[in-house]
């Protein structure tokens, strides 16, 4: 939708370091304390352990020079194999324990995003594609927690190297090392700039192949209209188009990287020309307090040492922007809070009377457990402020009826079941069950205690068994049999080759639309709701499967208040009411024959759609099953 | 490109390694007053210029020179970069360009078989690992070689001794970076796996939430993924533990090679067979090439995966497009439209080879008429569809269009003379208006807006926030099937083809519209040329009634054909469908004269 994606640029990264949002995800760092104090160290450790090498490599030149032929060179070599093992330790070190908390972070911010998702109310799904909340869950989770652990940790090593090369510089040579540090100031500047116009450069770069990928499956799934309207060329050419954006942002990109290294080496080898003018006229002075060759050498590596830290510190601070904007989108979900909840007197309700221990018919708060009425009184309800897709609507139902409910799309069929299970709550009016405003009794209660088939069948990636016992987890075999069969699921199930254990493809691909519906009805069957909500499918199933559907639905319906959005005539015929819902208003009610007497709205309906149902039938039966497939 | 890009790096490389020089000379020859140990002609230009004592006076000069030189050196560095970047993305380029043109080309019976994710991860991320290979890798490879390459000729003149001392331990180095990335893809797979799997439950209790909410299944959906972001976690961890072992470990080999440096230079020049500053380029040298090498390993895993992605994509490209596919010669160039005359005589066709789809099919339509095809589904009316546009080629029989033998004729000339809508038709992610104009992309506005009248959509597109501009499809707005497809149909009659093929192209479209939609399209007939031939698949009586002609298929099979009124006259599927039609006006008055008595149980109370 635009307005969707106009949204998502809303959401994007605007400006300013926000210290609420950083709060909120260091927050998820306190279990993880005594390895921070750790990785703090070991960082410490590891840069003054790099700033003191060039001081070895100084001490075994001089010594080497003063002392000549009787130079013991064994105590400086040990000196640097114990530092190089404890560097290299340092290394091991310090990955480990960033892997231990990125990971963690990353694992700790996941598990409460899907806590989360599973309490927010619908309205935000509706805004959002599921696409959008996987990438905030995996990619957003993912740099967020790397960037917490390892750039942090490289920010503390980098100023930690800096301060430690100035201080063993400033106590070599103060003067040579004032000097020296002159680059610093330039160095940093261009580098933040860089590497900021390097991340814009990559981001663009990852835009325009996401959009090449979506034209690759555009293409793909369009090649039948593609061939028929002849639009191979034209297809290419604004293909082409895409792929010159693409050439000239990575060029673009590589340029920047590759101008960037060769300007802040030859910045550091300034560094080292200073070094070497500057400190070998000191040494040439022959001065008492002059400078040794080894410190010149030294100074010399320390030169070109600063271009490391600075380089980090100059990414850090161009990749904090698209951090913090994985932060606040993270942040974002995790502080909504659910607009439909418990009322706190409902939860204390519900802890007093599970304390006390429930008696039989009589739910978790206390009240009645069986559900003899609901009513719709007054109910209006708005998705969008100002555009109300129900109005002032009134309805009664009594344990065992069922009603139909009937009308074009968008006439508001789905947003009373949406409300009947408090998805959403009533704009205004009262949703009544037993006589008690619903918003009275406990969420859990109600949803629990309605079934829901829904038009397109969502099955899980398991066994047909566990998507059975979905419905109740506590059932065993015997059960889940017995609700297969009660829906008529059992035979084509045990005609499958590994019967209630073959596996469902993703999105249950080896089934039938039909006999997912099937296996949906069981898993209906099994939670023994008193509510059964169901949208048929509008899609054609064969004619055995819908007599199965159809059967299998008259078992579940039996004893239980039923809601049924209908598209089929002998569901539609057999209800107890049908309603005619338009525009958020109920047209005309009543059974089937009175509508038809009427000569209304349902009359016309029922010659212009039904008409055609019948037409299928007569197909189906001129020519029985001998079908060749599609493609 | 590639040649530049070689020779910059070439020249980078070399000029990398002067300023050790350069700074080796200063400290020797200059601050230390050693003889200069340098050729001929440098020592003859030093004279030249003032000997050791402008040096010593004016030490600047080397300075300056390190400067200098480590700029020309950036010079080429970046112009090594300019030219690999450049060579490289113009390869994947044209790689992305021509895989796109060729999946185009591609006969439909190859969509059939693949799996389009798979062709799209072919496209896009198989393309990308050869990209960033050919920028990245290749270059690092040849970076390395060069430098090692370069300083090892330097390093052995200075001091053979040492130059072996130097690089003793590179072979080590090497092999354990290699042997190390082989042995780490395992592991980097399962975390990918588990990233995988940890990534697709989630997918799955998205779009399922309203299931997991209707049994308030919210607790169980938790541990689930609980153990999915555990493992992933683990798995990950463990990567980078592993990473800690090769990166301390090949930081220390790397650090002893180091040290045998520090330790051989120590001893010589402690022994005065050396010098500071040889000793110093030595140092220098060893930091240089030495780190870089780590990666070896880490390229060659990488080589192996780009081998893989290059065989992964030449799959597609050795698939041969469709008009190279057979060979029959082709009528050159037909530029005048046709008439519409369809000729079907015994064609037969299967997609797989064995189970024959049409079976012996023959009909013919002449010029202007209107030839409706009724059957079940799976009968095989859009296989005959697909034949008439050769999306596929029949295999037995012949097919003439205009007398000519179809499969002569050139496949973009027949498509482009046929306009044809589909019962799930496919619209672009475009606004609207560039959906309807892919039909005749010089088509005005005018002529837009009124194809989208005929096919009764304008309306509804006016309703649009945006109308026109509105943008369709995954990226937009969600059409409902019917407005889809009347959209498709504006775009075909905006095409204003000599054939036009509907496919059960209005099935969503009410019977009321459909009929207003029919008569549009009968009144207005093609602009340049007589009247315009057209085929419908369709169900509906009120659509098959005003075709010239009927044909009932099924099972591949022809079993009647002729027009209304003779068809009406056989017993068979037409008639019993009119005569349901009119027995269901009878019922409905029974019902109106009916008592309270509801109809309950009976499902279909008036069947035979």
């Amino acid at each position: 939708m635009s307005t969707k994606t106009a949204r998502l640029q809303e959401e994007r990264y605007v400006g300013g370091l926000k210290w609420s949002v950083w709060k909120r995800m260091f927050s998820f760092l306190s279990p993880y304390k005594r390895f921070m104090v750790g990785l703090v160290l070991v960082a410490l450790l590891q840069a003054g352990l790099e700033a003191a090498f060039p001081l070895v490599t100084r001490g075994i030149i001089d010594h080497a020079v003063q002392n000549r032929i009787h130079a013991h060179l064994l105590p400086w070599i040990l000196m640097y194999a114990l530092l190089s093992i404890m560097l290299c330790a340092g290394t091991w070190a310090f990955i480990r324990l960033a892997a231990v908390i990125s990971t963690n972070v990353s694992h700790d911010i996941r598990r409460a995003g899907f806590r989360k998702l599973q309490e927010l109310p619908f309205s935000y799904y509706d805004r959002r594609s599921v696409g959008w909340l996987i990438t905030r869950l995996t990619s957003d989770c993912d740099r967020l927690s790397r960037f917490i652990a390892w750039s942090g940790m490289d920010f503390i090593w980098g100023v930690a190297m800096l301060l430690g090369i100035g201080a063993v510089m400033l106590y070599l040579n103060w003067r040579l090392a004032l000097i020296v540090m002159t680059i610093i100031p330039p160095m940093a500047w261009l580098s933040l700039i860089f590497q900021k116009r390097i991340l814009a450069t990559s981001r663009k770069v990852r835009r325009i192949n996401s959009n090449i990928t979506a034209s690759y499956s555009e293409s793909i799934m369009g090649v039948r209209t593609t061939k028929t309207l002849v639009r191979e060329e034209e297809n290419l050419r604004e293909f082409s188009s895409l792929t010159n954006d693409m050439f000239t942002s990575s060029v673009r990109n590589a340029l920047l990287q590759s101008m960037y290294f060769p300007i802040v080496v030859s910045l550091g080898s300034v560094g080292t020309g200073l070094v070497l003018w500057r400190g070998g006229v000191e040494v040439m002075s022959a001065l008492p307090s002059s400078m040794s060759i080894g410190t010149l050498l030294a100074f010399i590596s320390y030169s070109g040492a600063f271009i490391g830290p600075i380089r980090e510190l100059a990414m850090l601070l161009a990749e904090s922007q698209n951090a913090q904007a994985a932060a606040e989108r993270i942040t974002g979900l995790l502080e909504i809070t659910p607009e439909i909840k418990d009322s706190p007197e409902v939860i204390e309700a519900v802890e007093r009377n599970t304390a006390r221990g429930l008696p039989a018919g009589v739910a978790i708060d206390g009240r009645e457990d069986k559900i003899e009425t609901i009513e719709f009184r007054n109910v209006s309800f708005a998705y969008k402020q100002g555009k109300e897709v129900l109005k002032d609507f009134n309805l009664t139902v009594r344990s065992g009826q069922s009603i139909a409910l009937v009308g074009p799309t968008g006439g508001g069929k789905t947003t009373i079941v949406n409300l009947l299970c408090r998805f959403y709550e009533p704009s205004s009016g009262q949703v009544l069950i037993n006589g008690v405003d619903y918003r009275k009794r406990p969420l859990q209660w109600l949803q629990s205690n309605i079934g829901v088939v829904l038009q397109t069948p969502h099955l899980f990636d398991d066994t047909i068994y566990e998507n059975i016992r979905y419905g109740n987890l506590q059932a065993d075999d015997r059960q889940v049999e017995w609700a297969a069969k009660l829906v008529n699921a059992h035979d084509f199930i045990m005609n499958l080759e590994n019967g209630y254990d073959t596996r469902i493809g993703e999105g249950g691909n080896k089934l039938s639309t039909g006999q997912k519906q099937l296996v949906c009805l069981a898993r209906a069957v099994l939670a023994d709701p008193q509510i059964f909500i169901m949208d048929e499918a509008t899609s054609s199933v064969d004619t055995e499967t819908e007599q199965l559907i159809q059967q299998g639905l008259m078992n579940v319906l039996k004893g239980r208040i039923s809601f049924i959005i209908a598209h089929r005539l002998s569901t539609i015929k057999s209800a107890d009411q049908i309603l005619i819902i338009e525009n958020g208003k109920i047209v005309e009610r009543g059974t089937h024959a009175e509508l038809i007497r009427l000569k209304g709205e349902y009359y016309d309906l029922y010659i212009n759609q039904f008409s055609q149902e019948r037409q299928r039938r007569i197909f189906a039966e001129c020519f029985p099953q001998e079908q060749c497939p599609e493609p | 490109m590639y040649a530049g890009a070689i020779a910059a790096m070439v020249l980078s490389a070399i000029t990398m390694f002067l300023p050790p020089l350069i700074a080796r000379t200063a400290i020797d020859y200059v601050i230390v007053g050693k003889q200069l140990n340098a050729p001929g002609f440098i020592r003859g230009f030093i004279q030249w210029a003032g000997g050791r004592d402008l040096l010593v006076h004016n030490l600047w000069i080397a300075s300056l020179t390190i400067v200098a030189i480590s700029a020309i050196s950036g010079v080429f560095a970046y112009l090594k970069g300019r030219w690999a970047s450049i060579a490289s993305e113009t390869i994947a380029r044209r790689l992305r360009n021509r895989l796109y043109d060729h999946l185009q080309h591609l006969p439909c019976s190859y969509h059939d078989k693949v799996d389009t994710g798979d062709l799209v991860q072919r496209c896009s991320s198989d393309v990308d690992t050869i990209r960033t290979f050919l920028a990245s890798r290749v270059v690092e490879i040849g970076r390395g070689g060069i430098m090692l390459a370069v300083a090892l000729p330097i390093m052995l003149a200075m001091n053979a001794w040492m130059a072996f001392l130097a690089t003793m331990l590179l072979g080590p180095i090497i092999f354990f970076s290699i042997i190390f990335f082989v042995r780490i893809k395992n592991v980097f797979k399962q975390m990918r796996q588990a990233e995988g799997s940890m990534t697709a439950t989630l997918q799955e209790n998205l779009t399922g939430i309203r299931v997991v909410r209707a049994f308030a299944r919210q607790d169980f959906e938790c541990e689930k993924f609980a153990v999915k972001n555990a493992l992933y976690r683990d798995r990950w961890r463990r990567l980078m533990h592993i990473m800690s072992w090769f990166w301390s470990l090949s930081s220390l080999l790397c650090m002893m090679q180091v040290g045998i440096v520090l330790l051989a230079g120590g001893y010589y020049v402690s022994r005065a067979e050396m010098s500071v500053g040889t000793f110093s380029a030595f140092f220098m040298f060893v930091n240089m090439y030495l780190w870089p090498l780590r990666r070896v390993g880490r390229i060659m895993a990488d080589l192996g995966r780009s081998v893989v992605s290059i065989s992964r994509v030449n799959d597609i490209l050795d698939a041969k497009r469709e008009d190279h596919e057979d060979g029959p010669a082709i009528i050159p160039h037909m530029t005048t439209p046709i008439r519409g005359q369809i000729v079907f005589e015994n064609v037969s066709f299967s997609y797989d080879g064995h189970r024959e789809v049409l079976r012996d099919v023959s009909f013919h339509v002449e010029p202007g008429q209107t030839l409706a095809i009724l059957g079940p589904s799976g009968s095989g009316k859009t296989t005959l569809i697909y034949l008439l546009l050769r999306l596929y080629d029949y295999q037995k029989g012949s097919i003439r269009l205009d007398g000519k033998e179809l499969r002569l004729l050139d496949r973009k000339f027949i498509r482009s003379q046929i306009g044809v809508v589909l019962q799930d038709p496919f619209l672009y992610s475009k606004s609207i208006r560039d959906n309807i104009k892919l039909g005749r992309s010089t088509a005005t506005e005018k002529e837009m807006i009124k194809a989208a009248s005929t096919a009764h959509v304008h309306a509804a597109i006016e309703d649009f926030d945006s109308g026109y501009d509105t943008i369709v499809g995954e990226r937009g707005v969600t059409l409902s099937g019917g407005q889809r497809q009347r959209v498709a149909l504006a775009r075909a009659i905006l095409k204003d083809p000599p054939i036009l093929i509907l496919d059960d192209a209005l099935s969503n479209v009410d019977t009321r519209t459909e009929n207003l939609i029919l008569n549009a399209l009968k009144r207005e007939s093609p602009s340049n040329k007589g009247q315009r031939t057209t085929l419908v698949i369709a169900h509906r009586l009120s659509t098959l009634m005003a075709a010239d002609k009927i044909i009932v298929l099924d099972a591949g099979r022809i079993v009647q054909s002729g027009t209304h009124e003779t068809l009406l006259n056989q017993p068979g599927l037409y008639r019993r469908l009119w005569n349901v039609q009119s027995s269901f006006d009878e019922q409905l008055g029974c019902y109106a004269e009916q008592s309270d008595r509801t109809s309950d149980n009976e499902e279909y109370p008036d069947e035979y």
